[in-house]
């Protein structure tokens, strides 16, 4: 959130001045570190629209914006549960398919799983998706809890007994209730997706007793800190946590980050691509989209930001050693072991607000 | 000033107009503030007055309106649930308290530091003043958030802190610093310290030399002094510097959101997580207006007991 | 006059009787290059109203602060009571001052402010509030014990700092220009009420004025101040009637100062040739000099006569018109032009209501002085 406010805020706002004077503007708010380095510059050389581009780490914050109206922006990219939420709000355009030809590039088995969200994908094109998994320092943890550390499941983070003896190196959570509960829920064995009050109070009572060895909830603060030793094991989203492993390995300063899809299960995204219903240019926004799809698009972010996306005709563009890697495109054995991620009504929403602050306070 | 009006004829033309309207001056002097006030305190304020009587929805904006029109009918509904809401749940009264507390001590912790460099800037020669007042008022030509974000390079685990005492050898393991108390409570100080200063020194620089000569004269060593007279007579520079860093530091979010732990419960925080976490925009403009509520009483009675010292 | 003197014995400067209670000595103050006070020596007897006399920037208060421990002096050595003040703070001296401003404590009660310097000596409550009361009283101020200092008048204030100034009995009480803030004529009532308090309580007072008929009115010595230097030093009449240099004569009262040249010096009597007045000056008694030295003659308005007819002497007799006369009530000043040009002038008393003989404007007046009237000056 805080990211967003700062540099990259300073950075769309110098942008914009320039952009008054042109006609044809896009307006961007993506997640931070979601995007490779030259594909907005292509865009705009290929377009001749000027791209403002604005960047936000949490689904909270985009929703805030959103909600409040006339945001601005052409295009966002919200997480296929938010992306449900504000359908029924009204935010959203319905997309030109027309004016989208690239569609075809996508697979067709992941847009049907995105329509759970989006029925028909009326709304939205994935952008990319992943998982929610644990990101850890390699070397930190083994040296804390041996060769044997249970590294491929939620209990390095949810038992007290492997948290207690990470702590002084850094547990860090993602601060969003709809992203640490489900996990909670997989590490007690429950049902991911339940809205039982009595099982979300367990859930909190898990995320409670765990308090005390967090170094900090946020949402993005943990990829350079990941990267740079700063904490050792994050709640976190595959392709952050790939992030931080590259900018280690840039560093060379011999810190190792590795990510694991816990064997209970993990949370299955889908980041989508999305028109709100007051953008000022829906024609670039739909230019953007399809652009997007183009397969060396799609295939130079997946290689820059190491998540995966659903655009099989970019796969043979896509670097063999992110292709390859099970935990960035899952085999089927993980894939069946991943869960949607959850929508919950007015009622649990509050609920979980509820009881996440108080798990984070301890209050 | 009137002679200019009347040299620049935009200027002619415009006073001839508001004196049309009957606004002279004078009028305007004070018609210029109020109309501030106004435009960016009471208007917001009647918003999030609004809002929090509001009921949530899924909608865009993500509440009903009050104001429902059915032909010649119209009906307004008010909910007052979002306030019932802050009394259910400890949260809130807890953040409240913890605000407060957090920001009462760390206005005293600033009046702690910032009072004897005060004095010292006050008792400083002229040329010297100048000089220390400019390195207090520095930090400003910086952006706040930069600042911050250069104190989580101080204070993280292989910060500068840490790898100096590290390497030093005091230490053999980082010590935790950042996501503490202790950081948030470093961070206010640090970030107030010169809105304690500045009216300390305006206070203390215009402290008479001659009283204090005069208590040392009719026996009063230093320390007697400074309590007898320098401290009552600063009264006022010290409830108007306590004001100016425990009000904002009561509804501060930056600092404890970028600093603090996750126990850093600050109201702040609260009504953020409110407001996106859980999109419920009239709850947090509920506990916006408790808040303000909750401020309200605090700062009556450091007023009532400035005006009585400045009477004094 | 058969009986011994009572005066000599209360003066000890005279007698000798008694060692100065304080000793300035050498003292010297130097802010920079700037000599505020220059090598000033100086003794000050138990019981004595002395009034530091001098115009602004004449050091006068900075050898007050020196007194108080404001300020150090550079060279030099400062005696109270036979103990020397080097390195004592103004909280160890048994010294009190009366500020120039008053300095009360705004933020205390009159009462308040007078216990204050009880207080500090950690004497109890009960005893120092008997102590304000009494002091309260000798002032007048018992009514006004709960007011605070921005309640009461000029005057009101000026004793509530008298009081706390007082009631720790200092050996010394220094006091800055005591009644500068006041009006006239509160000021004349004051000056008695000063002397009256300082014999009842036979505290040593020393006051820096730069009004000289307070310091005339008050002082039992004066010691007149210009930069830095104590000019003279003597009491009232000595310093009024006997100036040593043309700066006192002329910074204490008025004077008509005529510059001339020794033409006879003899024994008894010398005489004095001088332009100004196209005569001589006779002086009815001798002089240290020598024949031609430049000399300066100073005599005080109210010792110059003026008559319509020829006074019946031969020296010190001029011819003068009446160029104008300002009446003051009890005198009228009299400005008169001598033929040379030369202006005088002279006081005389209004003796009656209405005088149709009174000189007027315009009128030809003789004008005398007697030959001891007036002082000579070498300097």
């Amino acid at each position: 959130m805080i990211r967003s406010l700062s540099l990259a805020g300073l950075l769309a706002a110098a942008a914009a001045l320039p952009a008054l004077a042109q006609d044809k503007v896009v307006h961007i708010y993506n997640w931070s570190d979601y995007i490779a380095e030259d594909t907005i510059r292509k865009f705009e050389a290929e377009t001749g629209i000027k791209v403002v581009y604005d960047v936000y780490d949490s689904n909270e914050t985009l929703e805030a914006k959103l909600l409040a109206g006339h945001s601005g922006y052409d295009v966002v990219v919200p997480t296929s549960n938010f992306l449900q939420r504000q359908i029924a709000a009204g935010v959203y355009q319905p997309l030109d398919k027309s004016k989208l030809p690239n569609l075809e590039n996508m697979d067709p088995e992941l847009m049907k799983a995105a329509a759970a969200y989006d029925p028909d994908n009326t709304y939205g094109v994935i952008y990319m998706w992943g998982t929610n998994g644990i990101g850890y320092n390699v070397a930190k943890v083994a040296e804390r809890l041996g060769e044997d550390a249970p590294t491929d499941s939620w209990s390095l983070i949810f038992d007290p007994k492997y948290a207690e003896k990470l702590a002084d190196c850094g547990i860090t959570l993602l601060d969003s209730a709809s992203e640490v509960f489900p996990s909670a829920l997989t590490y007690l064995g429950l049902d991911p997706l339940s809205k039982k009050p009595e099982d979300l109070e367990k859930a909190a009572g898990v995320i409670e007793a765990i308090r005390p060895y967090i170094r900090y909830y946020h949402s993005s603060q943990y990829i350079s800190d990941l990267a740079n030793g700063e904490v050792c094991v994050s709640l976190g989203y595959s392709g952050d946590v790939f992030q931080a492993a590259a900018r280690a390995e840039e560093a060379g300063k011999g810190v190792e980050i590795a990510y694991s899809v816990p064997e209970e299960g993990a949370q299955q995204w889908f980041d989508m691509m999305a028109i709100p219903v007051d953008a000022p240019n829906p024609e670039a926004a739909l230019a953007w989209i399809n652009f997007i799809m183009k397969p060396e698009i799609t295939a130079d972010i997946t290689n820059y930001v190491w998540y995966a996306n659903a655009n099989t005709a970019s796969l043979p563009l896509v670097d063999p050693e992110i292709r390859d890697d099970p935990a960035i495109f899952p085999g089927p054995d993980v894939l069946a072991k991943l869960y949607p991620a959850q929508v919950y009504d007015a009622r649990t929403d509050r609920l979980i607000t509820k009881l996440w602050t108080r798990a984070k306070t301890g209050q | 000033m009137s002679a200019v009006i009347e040299r620049v004829a935009p200027l002619r033309w415009t006073a001839a107009l508001l004196a049309a309207l009957g606004l002279r001056g004078r009028t305007l002097v004070i018609a210029v503030p109020m109309l501030w006030l106004l435009i960016f305190f009471l208007v917001p304020f009647l918003v999030v007055a609004k809002l929090s009587v509001s009921e949530p929805a899924i909608a865009m904006p993500p509440y009903l309106p009050l104001v429902e029109r059915d032909g010649a009918r119209m009906t307004i509904s008010l909910s007052f649930e979002n306030f019932g809401y802050l009394f259910d749940d400890p949260l809130y009264i807890k953040a409240y308290f913890f605000s407060i507390r957090l920001a009462f001590f760390s206005a005293v912790l600033t009046l702690l530091i910032g009072y004897p460099i005060a004095y010292y800037i006050a008792r400083s020669s002229e040329a010297r003043r100048s000089v220390l007042l400019m390195l207090v008022i520095l930090p400003f030509w910086t952006s706040f958030l930069l600042r911050v974000y250069a104190w989580q390079g101080f204070l993280r685990s292989n910060g500068v802190i840490n790898n100096f005492l590290l390497w030093t050898g005091i230490i053999d393991q980082p010590l935790v610093m950042l996501q503490t108390n202790f950081a948030v409570y470093l961070g206010i100080v640090y970030t107030y310290l010169p809105f304690m200063i500045l009216p300390l020194y305006a206070n203390l620089v215009k402290l008479d030399e001659a009283l204090l000569e005069a208590s040392a004269d009719l026996g009063g060593r230093p320390l007697p002094t400074f309590f007898h007279v320098t401290l009552p007579l600063s009264m006022p520079g010290i409830i108007a510097g306590f004001m100016l860093v425990f009000v904002p530091a009561i509804g501060e979010f930056v600092i404890p959101e970028l600093l603090g732990g996750p126990d850093t419960l600050m109201i702040g925080r609260v009504l953020w997580n409110e407001f996106f976490s859980n999109r419920d925009w009239p709850t947090a403009s509920a506990v916006a207006i408790a808040m303000l509520i909750a401020l309200v009483i605090p700062i009556m009675i450091l007023r009532t007991a400035q005006q009585r010292v400045e009477e004094e | 006059m058969n009986t011994p003197v009572p005066v000599a014995t209360s003066k000890p400067w005279i007698t000798g009787a008694e060692p100065p209670f304080i000793r300035i000595s050498k003292v010297t103050k130097r802010f920079g290059d700037f000599y505020a006070v220059d090598d000033v020596s100086l003794d000050i007897y138990k019981g004595e109203l002395f009034c530091l006399l001098g115009g602004s920037g004449c050091g006068k208060s900075t050898l007050l602060r020196m007194l108080a421990g404001f300020e150090t002096p550079t060279e030099g050595r400062i005696e109270i009571d036979g103990q020397d003040m080097a390195g004592k703070a103004p909280y160890e001296r048994p010294t009190n001052m009366m500020f120039q401003s008053y300095a009360l404590f705004p933020h205390m009660t009159v009462e308040k402010n007078v216990a204050y310097g009880l207080y500090r000596d950690g004497m109890k409550k009960a005893e120092a509030m008997e102590k304000v009361a009494e002091m309260l009283r000798l002032v007048q101020l018992t009514p006004f014990a709960s007011r605070k200092p921005h309640q009461l008048s000029g005057g009101q204030r000026q004793r509530v700092a008298l009081a706390r100034s007082l009631v720790k009995r200092p050996k010394l009480l220094l006091l800055d220009e005591p009644l500068g803030a006041l009006d006239k004529k509160l000021r004349e009532e004051t000056q008695f009420e000063l002397i009256k308090i300082q014999e009842s309580l036979g505290v040593t007072f020393i006051v820096v004025t730069h009004d000289q008929e307070e310091a005339m009115t008050l002082a039992s010595r004066i010691g007149v101040m210009n930069a830095g230097q104590i000019v003279q030093v003597g009491e009232p009449p000595e310093i009024y009637e006997h100036p040593n240099s043309r700066f006192v004569a002329d910074f204490i009262g008025s004077v008509n100062m005529f510059e001339g040249r020794v033409t006879e010096d003899e024994p008894d009597y010398i005489r004095l040739g001088v332009a100004d007045l196209g005569g001589s000056i006779y002086v009815g008694h001798g002089v240290s000099c020598v024949l031609d030295q430049q000399l300066w003659y100073a005599v005080r308005p109210e010792k110059i006569r003026i008559s319509r007819t020829r006074p019946d002497k031969t020296e010190n007799v001029f011819r003068a018109v009446v160029d104008e006369i300002a009446y003051m009530g009890n005198i009228s000043i009299h400005r008169l032009k001598l033929p040379t040009g030369r202006l005088l002038s002279a006081t005389k008393a209004n003796l009656t209501r209405h005088d149709d003989e009174a000189i007027t404007w315009g009128d030809e007046v003789w004008v005398t002085w007697d030959d001891t009237a007036g002082a000579v000056l070498t300097r």
